[in-house]
């Protein structure tokens, strides 16, 4: 798959998943389940919508609150996770609703925030 | 006529008739317009928007001390990383050569620079984000920023556009030629344009701040100087109590 750094990754909200497939995304969302394995997870966006996050390997630690995942939309409209940051809420709760609004105004104004 | 070096304004009459947005403000940018920017002579334009100092927000994803300098790549998702170069103070201990760790979000303020047809930013300041949700901001201040700037290209300066509802509003202006595109309030674009006019090279006190701003009370005007010198708009000189603005005038 490769390393998905090098190239844009539009940031999208779970409702864009379909319109994305085969492509790399950037999607940010709070940790609603992890499965036993590990091997996957499920985060919510701004508008409360799941999305299935896939890992090629387990995770390794503990995972909550606002996830931000780097990776490729499968078939089945679930993210192929290549990379995942946590976002710091030490301070102050991350607004999820507000970041959903701020993905529908870049996503209406793509002239004036391009990916690529 | 021999222009002065560094950032010294050329002499002159401005010969050019050639309708431009110039921004005396910083910009925010994603790297995408960053790297599409074009260079025609000493001037980076983006869709005919002149642009020099901007901001971009992204995660470090390598960091590599030198003697001099510091290199950072940062990634905002919108094309691949890019180089972000600070020069340290090899004369300062402690404090400014601080390594930001990859993994980390970070607000930078700087120069655009191109060097052999690669974009590069010289940083001013990096700024490790502690609240999330100025990320948030800075993409809705992107769109913000480009619309006006772009739209004031083609029509004389009116009003700001109305921005979605549900987003507080970019501030009002009183008076002056600023464009409001960093998402200033009252209080801090006021503050912001007296330290901007002020001529002496140890800039403005916050005792003549309070002196000229009357209505204003001293925890207010600090407040908006904290807020500015995190943004980039200004910098302390002398000490923490005298600022300059950082565009060059």
């Amino acid at each position: 798959m490769g390393d998905l750094q090098e190239v844009a990754r539009p940031r999208i909200a779970a409702g864009q998943l379909a319109q994305h497939i085969g492509q790399p995304v950037c999607f940010v969302g709070r940790v609603e389940k992890i499965h036993p394995t590990g091997k996957l997870f499920v985060l919510s966006d701004g508008v409360g919508k799941h999305t299935t996050v896939e890992l090629s390997e387990p995770l390794d630690e503990e995972i909550s609150g606002i996830i931000e995942v780097v990776g490729r939309v499968t078939n089945q409209a679930t993210i192929m996770c290549m990379s995942y940051v946590q976002f710091r809420e030490d301070k102050s709760p991350f607004d999820l609703e507000l970041y959903n609004e701020a993905l529908k105004i870049i996503h209406e104004f793509p002239e004036y925030f391009p990916f690529g | 006529v021999q222009s002065p070096g560094g950032f010294g304004s050329p002499a002159g009459a401005q010969t050019e008739k050639k309708q431009r947005s110039r921004s005396q403000n910083i910009v925010p940018c994603t790297v995408s317009q960053l790297l599409a920017a074009e260079q025609v002579d000493e001037t980076f334009r983006i869709c005919d928007v002149e642009i020099s100092q901007v901001t971009v927000v992204g995660i470090i994803r390598h960091a590599e001390k030198a003697p001099t300098n510091i290199l950072y790549k940062v990634d905002d998702m919108t094309a691949a990383p890019m180089d972000v170069r600070q020069w340290v103070d090899t004369d300062e201990a402690g404090g400014e050569n601080v390594v930001v760790p990859p993994g980390t979000y970070v607000k930078v303020a700087g120069h655009l620079r191109s060097f052999q047809n690669k974009k590069s930013l010289v940083a001013f300041k990096i700024m490790p984000l502690e609240n999330m949700n100025e990320f948030t901001t800075h993409i809705l201040e992107i769109v913000n920023a480009h619309m006006i700037l772009r739209k004031n290209l083609t029509s004389a300066l009116r009003a700001p556009p109305a921005f979605p509802a549900g987003i507080s509003d970019v501030g009002s202006f009183g008076g002056g030629s600023s464009l409001p595109v960093n998402g200033l309030s009252a209080h801090q674009s006021q503050v912001l344009n007296l330290i901007k006019s002020c001529p002496v090279p140890e800039g403005m006190s916050l005792q003549e701040l309070k002196l000229q701003l009357h209505s204003m009370s001293m925890s207010t005007i600090k407040q908006a100087v904290e807020f500015l010198s995190s943004e980039g708009h200004i910098y302390s000189t002398v000490d923490d109590d005298h600022y300059k603005s950082t565009d060059a005038e």
